[in-house]
């Protein structure tokens, strides 16, 4: 038994995931995690499945393209043994940074370089830039884990001044205040 | 995994909603500072207050940094002074006053509450000091509030409080005549005082809680505001039961709140966490109002028929979220009606759309009671004790807190403005019905019995 990545891409449209998940069974593969999102009109998924010893990657590259490249849809496999899992998660404080304002290059990296030079590690990001000058209409949102030995007010500081070089308007609240808030 | 929407919603009710803790209040128990050295006593109140509150506004501020929510007002309640003082004379007391105001300013809080006596049954030596104290120890201090409970379901009301208290409005009021009789917004007078408020004039510590508690007040009526109208942009047939919904899940989200920064607050500070009082306290600010609530609901404005009715639910609305949201909700909780810090009320009052009878019904089914009225310079003490007298009597037989916040503007009269300033705001003068003629009722004293508990018709 091996694991592998499989990941798809395309124009979103019906029966993608059951069209991926028939091949899958066919092949005597099973499904360990799964995750699919859709920007725009785009489908992108990513599944984490274990193979039949009897089965190669290539194999199953080809019974996928098959059934899947009469979709448009995009087929990338690797296997897992080439991605180590960290030892143990390390201890994090996680934080919500959200930005609004107006559209131009560099944002995601302009943002995105702060939280890197502070260890903090972007466990999701969603960011929708519908272009213009309304910073309503151009928002990221990033969930950051952030190590306790980071400084967080250098961080806080250091995201404020990014932001405002940016023209944007920048909040950063701990994640629990959206949990209380929103569940139960 | 948040979603997008839970985030962006959090952001617009802290952005534009003004959802904020409105206030982080530290409870001091100062019980064992008491004894007959005044010298000593000071010392030993300034001595217990800086070591439980020396880092409570750095704390706030770090915490509500975390959270991004901004925690506006850090207060300071203590047990009540009549008792810590009992064997001061009035001029002590007012030198004891000082010293809380002195401390409150170096520890860097708003506000001091704790200047209280409780006498709904009796007064005592100590409580009369207290009350014959309050016209100077507000007036010679910045940050010092004050409050006296004067009538309880359990005991009645002390009518002789009463009169008393009408008299010490109309002193602290003359003593503050230039600035309008600010004095008297620092003052309220109770019915059913609760321990473990956090708001302002009525926060104090009460004999039965521990040597030092949390207690958190959140606000918010823009974000209830805007919860309705965001309810019946996207379905205008919604009854009022289902508005109510709409209230209750708006209340919980605002308590949660509030319960989260109190915790990490206390945790932070090594203080149990007592109470989170989530209450609709207006300021004087354009949309966060609790008057507004009402024109959404669909009235003129507030005052007008169809106002007692639309508070209720409001009142029991923000109760039932907030009890389903914590388990430990408390304080006063629910929705407030001061005239001159809400913008919409204050001008309601101006229009004539609401006045003090109105006024008075309101408070059967608000959280609190009369709350920062303005009313003629002439009023004399006894019609202002007897106001008292009315308000109180709707919180003993009704078993619930009723207060008084009445302000006589010295040198004006109805219709003109007063103006406080900050949070306080501004308000036209109300007229009082017969307000500058003797009253002999409330002179006649005594205790009007507390009610019975049956035949509740």
């Amino acid at each position: 038994m091996s694991k592998a990545i499989l990941s798809i891409l395309g124009q979103d449209r019906r029966g993608i995931i059951a069209a991926v998940s028939k091949v899958l069974y066919e092949q005597n593969c099973n499904i360990e995690n799964v995750s699919q999102t859709t920007l725009q009109f785009v489908f992108a998924g990513v599944f984490i499945i274990s193979m039949p010893g009897d089965l190669s990657p290539e194999s199953l590259d080809q019974r996928l393209k098959a059934e899947l490249g009469p979709l448009g849809l995009d087929v990338h496999i690797t296997m897992l043994e080439s991605i180590t899992a960290p030892v143990s998660p390390p201890q994090s404080e996680s934080y919500v940074i959200t930005t609004k304002g107006p559209d131009r290059k560099g944002l995601v990296a302009g943002i995105s370089e702060v939280i890197a030079r502070f260890d903090g590690n972007i466990t999701n990001l969603q960011a929708v830039f519908k272009g213009g000058e309304d910073p309503g209409d151009n928002i990221m949102i990033y969930e950051v884990d952030v190590p306790p030995r980071t400084d967080q007010q250098a961080l806080y500081r250091e995201l404020k001044k990014r932001a405002a070089e940016l023209k944007l308007d920048i909040n950063i609240q701990h994640r629990n205040i959206f949990e209380a808030i929103h569940r139960i | 995994m948040l979603t997008q929407r839970e985030i962006l919603s959090t952001l617009e009710m802290l952005q534009n909603e003004h959802l904020d803790v409105r206030t982080v209040t530290l409870g001091v128990n100062l019980l064992d500072c008491a004894g007959h050295d005044i010298e000593k006593l000071k010392n030993r109140i300034h001595t217990r207050i800086s070591h439980f509150a020396g880092n409570l506004v750095a704390a706030c501020n770090h915490i509500g940094q975390k959270y991004g929510i901004p925690v506006v007002n850090k207060r300071i309640a203590v047990s009540p002074i009549s008792a810590v003082g009992a064997a001061m004379s009035s001029s002590q007391l007012v030198d004891v006053a000082q010293v809380l105001d002195e401390v409150a300013a170096e520890v860097d809080v708003d506000f001091i509450g704790g200047f209280t006596a409780l006498v709904e049954k009796g007064i005592a030596r100590g409580d009369m000091a207290l009350i014959e104290a309050i016209p100077h120890a507000l007036a010679n201090t910045d940050r010092v509030c004050a409050s006296v409970n004067v009538a309880s379901t359990k005991a009645g009301i002390n009518m002789d409080a009463v009169l008393l208290m009408g008299k010490a409005i109309k002193q602290a009021a003359h003593l503050t005549a230039k600035d309008d009789g600010i004095a008297c917004a620092k003052l309220c007078v109770f019915a059913n005082i609760p321990q473990d408020i956090p708001f302002m004039a009525g926060a104090y510590l009460g004999i039965g809680e521990a040597d030092a508690v949390i207690n958190v007040g959140v606000s918010g009526p823009g974000v209830v505001k805007n919860a309705i109208d965001r309810a019946l942009e996207s379905d205008s047939d919604l009854d009022l039961g289902q508005i109510s919904d709409v209230i209750k899940k708006t209340a919980y989200k605002v308590t949660r709140v509030g319960e989260l920064i109190g915790r990490e607050v206390a945790d932070h500070l090594n203080i149990r966490f007592g109470v989170v009082d989530l209450s609709l306290a207006p300021t004087p600010n354009v949309g966060d109002s609790v008057g507004e609530i009402f024109q959404s609901l669909g009235l003129l404005s507030i005052g007008v028929p169809g106002t007692t009715a639309a508070l209720a639910l409001l009142n029991d609305a923000v109760k039932k979220g907030g009890a389903f949201a914590s388990s430990r909700v408390g304080g006063l909780s629910g929705a407030f009606i001061p005239v001159s810090e809400d913008l919409n009320i204050s001008e309601a009052a101006r229009k004539g759309y609401i006045g003090l009878e109105k006024l008075e019904a309101l408070t059967a089914v608000c959280s609190v009671g009369l709350d920062m009225i303005a009313l003629p310079g002439d009023t004399t003490e006894e019609t202002i004790a007897a106001v008292i007298a009315d308000e109180m009597s709707i919180g003993v037989i009704n078993n619930k807190t009723t207060a008084a916040r009445l302000i006589p503007v010295p040198g004006k009269k109805a219709g003109d403005n007063a103006y406080f300033g900050g949070l306080l705001g501004q308000s036209t003068i109300i007229p009082v019905n017969n307000g500058d003629n003797p009253n002999s009722f409330v002179r006649r004293g005594g205790l009007i019995p507390a009610p019975i508990q049956s035949l509740t018709n």
